[in-house]
């Protein structure tokens, strides 16, 4: 987080400067965009983060590793993109789940669909963070273009497996 | 995006929204997981939006400053409609490389389409962003899940950015008169 903060304050700052430098009439029309960028933002990313913790907390996390056999094939595939999808919170949650569901057996397949659902749907992320900035109707229609994804990525782990 | 409607900036339906689910999550919360996990999921999310305060700004900084430094004309050849494959490929390595959480590349997403990049860079981006983010790769996927499991999911990742990035740009013809982008 810390090393996030840096490297964007770095960036930031160099363009600023850069900006000082070599074009000082775009500060004005830049402050006014970043104004604008923030207004919207102000109330509605504090509640959406709050909405998205308590939300995360309520949800059952162990259940996820009882459901994802080794052989469920397809299925599997297919369910633990939906569970992948709806595992809440960031990789500090979703990591130890994962390894708890490595061990008690899930396929190579269906680990990498929970994997890749989680990280292009994210759930969580989706409502602390993509619905506020970028609206609903940009979050529907990347979910609709997303929902191959997991499954393409674990049939191409089953291939490169040697499952297939 | 031309023809933003103009609602008060701060107080809108979006916050009486998130304000609802806020509200109806920490009932929850209470009522399922007790007091002592509402609290520690309050403190918890205080403590995270601390923290992001300072990344977001900077983020939607430098959305502004691009906006301003770039020209329009310039991210809409690199990145809009009609860049082609190219612009998905460069959509593509941009999201695989930016580091950090979702607060800072969702602010630049804002940036980009607000500056003329078309749906599928967007989309691209984020996917690629989100399943090939090198830098969780190295600080949480090569030490949990080991390299084996590791490597696996991030070599059949590579497609996955482009094919969402063509279905994008396939599928949002189609939808025109939604206009998926419209709230950006």
């Amino acid at each position: 987080m810390l090393a996030a903060a840096i490297t964007v304050w770095v960036i930031t700052i160099a363009i600023v400067a850069y900006a000082a430098k070599f074009k000082p009439a775009a500060h004005r029309p830049a402050l006014i965009s970043t104004l604008d960028f923030i207004k919207p933002m102000a109330a509605r990313l504090p509640l959406a983060i709050l909405a998205a913790g308590f939300l995360g907390a309520i949800l059952p996390r162990d259940f996820v590793a009882l459901i994802l056999g080794q052989d469920s094939g397809f299925a599997g595939i297919a369910l633990a993109t939906v569970l992948g999808g709806l595992l809440p919170g960031g990789p500090m949650v979703t990591f130890p789940v994962v390894i708890s569901v490595i061990q008690a057996g899930a396929g190579t397949a269906q680990t990498i669909a929970l994997l890749t659902a989680w990280s292009v749907y994210a759930f969580h992320r989706i409502l602390a963070f993509e619905w506020p900035m970028l609206g609903w109707r940009f979050v529907l229609f990347r979910m609709l273009i997303s929902i191959a994804l997991p499954p393409i990525a674990a049939l191409l782990a089953a291939i490169w497996a040697g499952h297939i | 995006m031309p023809e933003r409607r103009r609602v008060h900036p701060i107080l809108n339906g979006q916050v009486a929204l998130f304000g609802t689910l806020a509200l109806a999550g920490g009932i929850a919360t209470w009522w399922l997981r007790g007091p002592d996990v509402f609290l520690d999921t309050l403190l918890g999310s205080g403590e995270l939006l601390v923290m992001i305060i300072p990344i977001v700004v900077a983020a939607m900084l430098i959305g502004g400053y691009a906006q301003s430094l770039v020209p329009q004309d310039r991210v809409a050849r690199w990145l809009g409609a009609k860049s082609g494959i190219r612009g998905i490929l460069l959509a593509a390595g941009a999201g695989a490389i930016t580091p950090g959480g979702p607060f800072a590349s969702f602010a630049l997403v804002v940036a980009l389409a607000r500056s003329g990049a078309d749906i599928g860079a967007c989309v691209t981006y984020l996917t690629a962003w989100s399943v090939l983010g090198l830098h969780r790769l190295v600080q949480w996927e090569l030490p949990l899940l080991g390299p084996d499991l590791a490597i696996l999911r991030l070599v059949v990742s590579i497609p996955l950015p482009i094919i969402a990035g063509i279905a994008a740009r396939a599928l949002v013809r189609w939808l025109s008169p939604w206009t998926p982008g419209r709230d950006i």
